[in-house]
């Protein structure tokens, strides 16, 4: 149903649809711009009064300092690798046990579901006591390794519901066809489903990347030392210091925000589909 | 087999295929053709198919166990442990700390101010854009993008752009209202006692509305054009259609949206650690990072155990109808 119909008919209906999606988009864009305005300033100019909304001397002199002044290539670094295996661990234990909920009706299967889904719902703040004192013990404090691990407790739970999601949308008269002909339930599983779920894997990885990418409560509590540390701590450190440089910072935080903006235009419908198809289900 | 396919086909209480629409696809389906089959392992191990679900799902549990479970209970265990460590082993104190604790009570209204507000707006704004944007609109997928952006971007980096906008003197917030007239002097946003809280929350509405759209947005997909089309033919106004079909039509996905952004919400760290740090003074200070500080600033690991155990038990009761609604469908 159309949600404008229930407006009174007429151009005035249609202009307060359009005046309200205008605002909503400027609340959604405006700040990008500004970070974006910012960031090519000089100096100087962001501490401007009142501030220019267009840079009157355009630099790109912060998009330098980031990398050559900031050791962004260290944390950007960090952040890739981290986030990337936590992504792709996750989503393949996920695909596995997915599979197992969405295919076995075996004893105690609520039950683990219930499980999986309540683990979803605790607070990071719980964990990272215990693991920053087992992390220090077994020598996995300030490493990406340690990281990690840690960043699987976020991950796993929702890969696991999600690749669920898009497993339970193949029909399982696949699998039987397959055993028919003689395929073991391992082949099953990595021959006919993982190929025609790909699609969904992605977006698993995708949504993995993004949550690990984005933490900053775990890294500032399992890291230290400048080699490790990721592009969300670097930036938050950035806010710590005793001076400020603003074009600097938003130049940090455009180019950290901008993997995450990047992978999500190009993958939006993917991620939609598997939000819906694993958090929620239609 | 232990359980047969259910019949797909509408049935007859099936009333104009809800009941069919929000049935989960996996359920009472079954792919054991052969459940007495042995599977051939490595090793010569054999194992009937009945029970291979443990090869698929153990790797899973097990892993959450090692890095979660065991962690979890670790932190209770400290919460239970005495500061000093004296004569007794096991202690309630750091419980009993807690409620005498000011700073924690009022880290706690906080949170339920901005854990409220925060979900409460979502909701409205969310569902809102959705309903405007599940109408025949130009340009759909554009403002969909763009409504979404803010969610995408790591917290950090939300909490900076907005504590560099909100900036009194050279933000733009400020130059903005200034310029329109709405304001003579400039509003100081997060230093401010009064405000500092709402200010959050508006960042926070910015951040978090685009999930809720999304998941409402998908919710309004689903539901049957026929339905709308059939309450038409028999007179239904526009706003009957509106309350009996559109809205108990979204009810689960209002569930799933309302529990998870809750528990995101009180998750919430990033946000209010790289805006505020807390401040000005303890005003937008919230269990998480009020925990953080207790652990990694006072070194309190005993007693920040005991809030984050407390934190735990509010997020497990807060998202239990959702778990029981999704389990029980399974």
């Amino acid at each position: 149903m159309e949600f404008t119909s229930l407006l009174p008919r007429g151009v005035f209906s249609k202009a307060i649809v359009w005046v309200f999606l205008i605002v909503v988009c400027l609340y959604c864009l405006f700040p990008f711009a500004w970070m974006f305005s910012t960031s090519l300033k000089t100096e100087s100019e962001a501490f401007k009064i009142p501030p220019t909304w267009i840079p009157i001397d355009l630099t790109v002199d912060s998009y330098i300092g980031i990398w050559v002044r900031k050791n962004f290539g260290t944390y950007f670094f960090n952040s890739t690798v981290i986030s990337l295996s936590t992504a792709l661990l996750s989503t393949f234990f996920g695909a596995l046990a997915g599979y197992g909920f969405s295919r076995f009706f075996f004893n105690g299967r609520r039950f683990l579901i219930g499980f999986f889904l309540a683990t979803q719902m605790l607070p990071g703040v719980l964990l990272v006591g215990p693991y920053f004192r087992i992390l220090s013990k077994v020598g996995l404090y300030d490493t990406r390794t340690g990281l990690v691990i840690a960043f699987l407790t976020i991950c796993l739970p929702f890969s696991t519901w999600m690749m669920k999601g898009f497993i339970d949308k193949v029909p399982d008269e696949l699998d039987q066809a397959a055993m028919v002909d003689g395929c073991s339930r391992m082949g099953i599983f990595f021959k006919i489903i993982l190929p025609i779920v790909a699609p969904g894997m992605v977006a698993t990885i995708l949504f993995g990347f993004l949550l690990a990418w984005g933490d900053l409560l775990w890294a500032l509590c399992l890291t230290s030392s400048e080699p490790m540390i990721t592009v969300t701590l670097g930036i938050a450190r950035t806010v710590g210091e005793f001076r400020i440089i603003w074009p600097m910072l938003m130049a940090g935080s455009l180019v950290g925000g901008m993997p995450a903006i990047i992978l999500y235009i190009f993958l939006q419908r993917l991620l939609v589909q598997g939000l819906t198809a694993g958090a929620v289900k239609e | 087999m232990r359980r047969t396919r259910e019949s797909t086909p509408s049935s007859p209480d099936d009333r104009a295929g809800i009941n069919r629409q929000f049935r989960p696809v996996g359920k009472g389906s079954n792919s054991l053709p052969f459940p007495e089959m042995d599977c051939l392992l490595n090793f010569g191990i054999r194992i009937k198919d009945r029970h291979m679900w443990a090869l698929f799902v153990g790797p899973g549990v097990l892993l959450l166990i090692l890095v979660l479970g065991f962690p979890a209970v670790a932190s209770l265990s400290y919460s239970i442990k005495p500061e000093q460590a004296g004569t007794v082993s096991y202690t309630l104190s750091n419980y009993v700390n807690l409620l005498k604790d000011p700073f924690f009570k009022k880290t706690f209204w906080n949170t339920v101010v901005f854990v409220f507000l925060s979900v409460a707006s979502h909701m409205f704004l969310g569902l809102t854009v959705a309903l405007v944007l599940n109408s025949a609109l130009p340009a759909k997928p554009l403002f969909r993008i763009i409504a979404l952006l803010p969610w995408v971007v790591p917290d950090v980096v939300a909490g900076i752009i907005w504590k560099w906008m909100y900036d009194p003197i050279y933000g733009s917030l400020n130059d903005f209202l200034l310029r329109i007239g709405l304001f003579d002097s400039p509003v100081e946003w997060l230093s401010n006692p009064k405000l500092a809280l709402f200010s959050v929350v508006l960042v926070n509405l910015w951040r978090g509305f685009p999930f809720v759209m999304l998941i409402l947005l998908a919710g309004l997909q689903a539901i049957p054009q026929y339905l709308y089309e059939a309450a038409e033919i028999d007179g239904a106004s526009k706003w009957q259609l509106f309350y009996h079909i559109t809205i108990p039509g979204l009810r689960k996905m209002i569930v799933v949206a309302l529990a998870l952004d809750t528990v995101w919400e009180v998750r919430r760290f990033g946000l209010i650690q790289a805006m505020t740090q807390g401040g000005p003074g303890i005003l937008t200070e919230v269990l998480s990072t009020y925990t953080y500080k207790q652990y990694f600033q006072f070194f309190r690991f005993e007693y920040a155990s005991a809030i984050s155990v407390v934190m735990t038990i509010v997020l497990l009761f807060v998202s239990l109808p959702y778990i029981l609604m999704i389990s029980q469908e399974e």
